[in-house]
């Protein structure tokens, strides 16, 4: 298969390899602990991001503007160098720059814009460098909202508008793809040939506007809709090389929106939400569209108490529908449905154990995934295993508030992979073989 | 320095008879739970997105001067006796008017009587 015609297939599939681009990273930023005056703690659970406290989530909600009023500067900078060993060699290497196995990596370098701008109006804005692929720095996430306390119904309630370039990157609370577990994952391992479109198919190639809500401090609104955002830009902030297009383009305006009850009881929280997108996109043929609509359920709860033992529990299950052009796919009509479950538990702050399962199925299409998957199967299932340490981010730390650090130990385990559990693409290769060990050093400043 | 801390714990329990039943180490709990957040109450001077607690006890209102108050808190001369923290800790909106705490209140007067207990403590 030519690289040309494997593009286009990834462009109608929705598929991404993980070597291929880059993972939403996960965030935690000293400039926001320096405008506040609060510790990394008290938004972060386990004293590093990007898993959201109640207050944590207010603060964002607040458009990033709250503040103490000490004054500082909105700029934040973030490294993380990581080491992957994959339970057997991928051959023509783990990376355009990187060899079979065991390779040490710069994942990432970013600057950040963060914090409030003006009492309303506060920015997430992020650039990064990652040695692992275009070695260029490039636009990652972006989130700049305005966001005012009025009184609704005679209950408090703060609504806002973002502009942002990835679906579900504006939400609180943890549990939709822009923000779930894991927080951090190596770009150097085999991911799975497929996954709901609203799972990071579009991410920062697309920009949108969306008005939310939160009333009473228990239902959260958010409504809003995306474009492809325009060659040029796309090309100047290197989210896409010199001659390349977007991967998608998409036909007027794929709708988002979200809704979600949410319970802060200072002891514990928790949350039941729903979400849909549904991008209608150009076809790879240019003749006609495809059109996805994505539809997820979640739900959160966290046991904070004196935040000295924290559990909390994630999981959320997304459905999505497809109409793909009939040149594209063997089959006209298709579905890809994706669960994710995790949950954690922090001691003082500091030492972290999370467990996260996966599961991806969908039906079998030997035109979208033939090319990664013998049967042409989507299905893949597995778990992650994470030990974390987090030694700063406290009152009184080393550094704080100009620095913190989390050092973690993350284990990958599949049982299936695109379709099989034993040789799945034809060449020998089992889903054990993409096992994975994962070290890294993450630090912001 | 021991002898006046002391002191001034068992004047500020004889003065407050609801003080007398409260628990202190269960107040140290519900402050961390309730209120950790925002405010620190242990190391003085130590602003967070709340002011600092740390000596809150009879501190007259609005008088950390390193500290960005509200216009509501501004407004109103007060000292933060037990009977001003109990009506805060209440009901912060009705008791500050304007005020920027976003903090709906306790309910509970014992909890409430617990982390004064506690707060009494740090200074």
């Amino acid at each position: 298969m030519s690289t040309s015609r494997l593009s286009s297939l990834l462009a109608v599939s929705g598929i991404f390899a993980c070597w291929l681009g880059p993972l939403a990273p996960a965030h935690a930023l000293p400039s926001f602990a320096r405008q506040t005056g609060d510790d990394c703690t008290s938004c972060h659970v386990g004293g590093y991001g990007p898993q959201l406290t109640p207050h944590g989530i207010a603060f964002k909600l607040g458009g990033y503007t709250e503040t103490n009023g000490s004054g500082s500067l909105p700029f934040s900078g973030m490294i993380m160098g990581t080491w992957t060993h994959t339970a057997k060699n991928q051959p023509s290497g783990a990376g355009p720059h990187d060899g079979p196995n065991n390779n040490a990596s710069l994942q990432e370098v970013s600057l950040f814009l963060a914090g409030g701008l003006t009492q309303h109006l506060g920015a997430f804005v992020q650039g990064t460098y990652s040695d692992i692929d275009t070695r260029k720095f490039a636009m990652d996430n972006m989130d700049v909202r305005y966001a005012n306390n009025v009184t609704l119904a005679g209950k408090d309630a703060v609504i806002g508008v973002t502009f942002n370039n990835n679906p579900t990157i504006t939400d609180p609370f943890g549990t939709l793809p822009g923000w779930r577990f894991p927080y951090a994952s190596s770009e150097l391992v085999p991911g799975p040939v497929a996954s709901p479109m609203i799972d990071g198919g579009m991410e920062q190639q697309i920009g949108g506007v969306s008005a939310y809500g939160l009333w009473d401090n228990h239902v959260y609104v958010e409504l809003g809709g995306y474009r492809t955002l325009p060659r040029s830009l796309l090309r100047n902030a290197n989210v896409i090389s010199s001659g390349e297009s977007a991967d998608f383009t998409i036909h007027s305006v794929a709708p988002y929106g979200r809704l979600a009850y949410y319970q802060d009881g200072h002891k514990q929280a928790w949350h039941v939400g729903l979400v849909g997108f549904a991008p209608e996109v150009q076809s790879a043929s240019g003749a006609g569209t495809d059109k996805y609509t994505d539809f997820g359920i979640d739900g959160g709860y966290q046991f904070l108490g004196t935040r000295e033992h924290i559990i909390t529990v994630n999981g959320a299950y997304i459905h999505e529908t497809r109409t793909l052009d009939p040149s594209e796919a063997d089959n006209h009509k298709g579905h890809l449905n994706r669960f994710d479950l995790s949950s954690s538990y922090y001691y003082h702050q500091t030492w972290g154990l999370t467990a996260g399962l996966f599961d991806i199925a969908g039906n079998r299409d030997a035109t979208l995934y033939g090319a990664d998957s013998q049967n042409g199967s989507p299905n893949s299932r597995g778990y992650v295993l994470q030990a974390d340490w987090t030694p700063f981010g406290k009152e009184g730390s080393l550094g704080a508030p100009w620095a913190n650090v989390r050092l973690g130990l993350q284990y990958t385990d599949y049982t299936k992979f695109n379709g099989a559990s034993r040789n799945y693409d034809g060449t020998g290769r089992d889903a054990k073989d993409n096992n994975s060990l994962f070290a890294f050093v993450w630090t912001a400043f | 320095m021991k002898i006046h801390t002391s002191l001034l714990l068992t004047t500020l329990v004889l003065a407050s008879p609801s003080l007398w039943a409260a628990d202190a180490s269960h107040g140290e709990a519900l402050f961390k739970q309730e209120c950790s957040d925002c405010h620190n109450a242990t190391i003085p001077g130590k602003n967070r997105k709340g002011p600092a607690l740390f000596g809150v006890v009879n501190r007259p209102n609005g008088s950390l001067a390193d500290y960005n108050y509200s216009d509501g808190m501004r407004q109103q001369h007060f000292d933060w006796d037990i009977s001003h923290l109990d009506a805060y800790l209440a009901a912060p909106k009705k008791a500050i008017p304007g005020g920027k705490m976003k903090y709906d209140g306790l309910e509970d007067g014992v909890a409430r009587a617990d982390i004064i207990a506690y707060l009494s403590q740090n200074h």
